[in-house]
């Protein structure tokens, strides 16, 4: 029995590689039948940006190449996958399981979106994981979430979208309603308004130099799309301005918009600069209740939290490597029960044929025969009683696979099918 | 001083300062207590002070008021993390409501020998003045840390206060809160005192009556911009400043040159 990880991360493979790797929801069934196919008794396919990992519940020899064969084809020329990638058997799987669902295998180190993934991966592969993979997707999500609670792993805010979240959160009571105004069309103006809109935040209005541009942006956030000269004039109404443009200059500038904000009645308005070069003139911040923000400034509160929350990685793998131990054991024990039982029926078949041969050469009466027999069973439960303990024992602390397997070989056994 | 108002009043103290350094840690690079600690170490005070505080009535000399007070401080800085997740509160009112705690008994809680009589009137005077007081005192603390989180803010600070301090809109509807429930608590506490004077045939100083009325227009004014001008934020702030600014300037002004006249409000 075994388990094994093989796949890709942001470590080992390029963003280029990744992307071709990742599977979507329904792509996945079909990848981990073929790998089943080729010999693993259950599998759970994690296909994120960031990773492709196959986990696998005791592959035969040809698993793994079935694996890298799958992702080698989606490369689509003569690379090979396995040079992009990783294996890692038995605890040192469980472990890296368990650090991807805490977090520490993240890109951003503690981003809590991976947990949900796991679970994700967990609920698509349901069918195919098998019961040791099942307690294990189950277990790594309690571990995600043991170590979020416990430690600080997840505290603040660690990218520049989460940071811009994290300084709004700090000018309102709750996001939840507020409108924002997107002026551009930048990536990362999208990727800080999906964060905003996470948190319940509406985005009313895209504005850009091109309206179609605007326009295809408002679609997707159920916004209304505006040119750039039609945006100032909502400066006096929107909470939140989220600015990305291309734009070579400032564009948002004292002239254009303090008249706009005079007419808020003090109402605070948070602008979040996201744009290289800036899109908003730094005089802008001298105007009363104009909170302003630039991509530096959001950098610097992710840079403020990512360091708390690598003052805690020891804290959060002391938890990893505890529930790893805790994991084992009853992996050890799982394994132990069918191995136990093989022995103990094959020692039974021994007994049994050899005291057949024996009484067929003694006239003994039927008193004496089931004395005998009984004194068999006796010795035979003698002799498997402390290997049996001491296994049981190895198993509980986590140490019972390398006696298993040293059984197994000893006295040639194979579970059946079905045991 | 009765052993037990002594011992209770000892161990709300003990209490307060356990709840203080709680709120104090995050501030110290230390991980926060969790929030039920940080809400029932306080609340357990407030038990045993409680307690210790009902066997001081009728709250005769400066401790036994100096004790309400804390007591007040301690039951807002509770409701305002409860109500408004302002932890914050604590960084001043905790320290406060300690010290107070600290000052009344080295004063000396209850005077020897026999206490005089006073009417539930009387008392009812005084303990609505001194909650009407923590409430003013909890929208200064509010418009205080309003000003602290919004310096930090434009100032492009992500530091200790940035992560600690409640939301700039929160601390504006604290201070609101506190000062338009706080201004009626105190007039009803000043309207009450008048009429248990008078009632009992005593005289009230001309400089009490002055200053009194002054200072309950400053509170007024500052309830007013808020309520009737929709004054919000660091304008708001800066007048619930000064209006407490003005209470405490009155009394030690009072306190120094007409000393007994200093209870104005």
């Amino acid at each position: 029995m075994s388990i094994t990880v093989l796949g890709v991360n942001h470590r080992t493979a390029p963003l280029e590689v990744r992307e071709r790797f990742a599977h979507g929801a329904r792509e996945i069934p079909a990848s981990l039948e073929r790998v089943l196919a080729a010999g693993a008794r259950g599998g759970v396919l994690l296909s994120t940006c960031n990773r492709t990992e196959f986990y696998l519940a005791d592959p035969d020899d040809a698993a793994p190449e079935a694996v890298w064969a799958l992702l080698s084809e989606r490369l689509g020329d003569a690379r090979r996958a396995n040079e992009y990638g990783y294996m890692q058997r038995d605890r040192e799987a469980v472990r890296h399981l368990y650090r991807v669902s805490a977090g520490l295998d993240s890109m951003i180190l503690g981003e809590t979106q991976i947990q949900g993934q796991v679970r994700d991966a967990w609920e698509v592969s349901k069918a195919q994981a098998g019961p040791a993979l099942h307690r294990l997707f189950q277990s790594a999500l309690l571990v995600g979430a043991r170590v979020r609670s416990e430690t600080g792993l997840a505290a603040g805010a660690a990218s520049a979208p989460s940071a811009a979240v994290a300084v709004a959160a700090k000018i309102f009571t709750q996001l939840a309603g507020r409108s924002a105004l997107i002026l551009g069309a930048g990536d990362m103006a999208e990727l800080a308004a999906t964060c905003l809109v996470s948190e319940g935040v509406r985005v009313t209005l895209v504005a850009n130099r091109t309206y179609e541009r605007a326009r295809a942006i408002a679609e997707d956030l159920q916004a209304r799309a505006l040119t750039l000269d039609e945006a100032w004039e909502h400066f006096a109404d929107a909470d939140i301005v989220l600015c990305s443009t291309a734009a070579p200059h400032t564009v948002v500038t004292w002239d254009r918009v303090a008249p706009v904000v005079a007419r808020r009645g003090g109402r605070p308005l948070c602008i979040l600069d996201l744009a290289v070069p800036r899109d908003v003139d730094p005089a802008v911040a001298q105007l009363e209740n104009v909170f302003l923000y630039d991509i530096d400034d959001l950098q610097a509160v992710a840079a403020q939290a990512a360091a708390q929350r690598r003052s805690d990685i020891p804290a959060a793998e002391h938890i990893v490597s505890e529930e790893v131990e805790r994991f084992w054991a009853w992996y050890g024990g799982r394994a132990v029960v069918p191995v136990l039982k093989e022995l103990r029926d094959r020692m039974e078949r021994v007994r049994a044929d050899e005291l057949e041969r024996a009484l067929r050469r003694m006239h003994l009466t039927p008193e004496d025969r089931a004395q005998l027999e009984h004194f068999s069973h006796a010795l035979l439960n003698k002799f498997l009683h402390q290997p049996t303990i001491a296994l049981k024992e190895a198993a509980g602390a986590g140490r019972g696979y390398g006696l298993l397997e040293a059984l197994k070989r000893l006295f040639g056994l194979e579970p059946r099918d079905g045991a | 001083m009765r052993p037990v108002i002594l011992v209770l009043h000892i161990i709300a103290l003990g209490l307060y300062a356990v709840g203080t350094a709680l709120v104090l840690a995050p501030f110290a690079g230390l991980r926060a207590a969790p929030r039920v600690l940080a809400l029932a170490i306080p609340l357990l005070g407030v038990g045993a002070h409680v307690v210790g505080l009902a066997r001081l009535t009728p709250f005769v000399g400066v401790a036994p008021t100096l004790s309400m007070l804390a007591l007040f401080l301690v039951l807002l800085q509770v409701a305002s993390e409860g109500l408004f997740r302002a932890s914050a509160v604590g960084v001043f009112t905790g320290p406060l409501a300690t010290g107070l705690v600290g000052l009344a008994l080295l004063i000396g809680l209850a005077p020897e020998g026999a206490p005089p009589t006073r009417g539930p009137w009387s008392i009812l005077h005084i303990t609505i003045s001194v909650l009407g007081l923590a409430m003013l005192a909890l929208a200064f603390i509010a418009a205080a840390l309003y000003l602290l989180q919004f310096r930090e803010l434009k100032a492009r600070r992500f530091g200790q206060v940035f992560r600690l301090f409640p939301p700039l809109e929160r601390l504006d509807q604290l201070n609101h809160l506190s000062l338009v429930l706080g201004f009626p608590t105190v007039t009803l506490g000043v309207l009450l005192g008048f009429g248990v004077r008078y009632a009992g045939g005593a005289s009230v100083d001309a400089a009490q009556v002055v200053w009194g009325m002054l200072t309950w227009l400053v509170l007024g004014w500052a309830v007013g911009v808020r309520v009737v001008r929709h004054w919000a934020g660091r304008r708001a702030a800066f007048a619930s400043i000064a209006s407490f600014a003005a209470v405490l300037l009155v009394y030690l002004a009072l306190k120094l040159t007409a000393p007994g006249t200093e209870r104005f409000l």
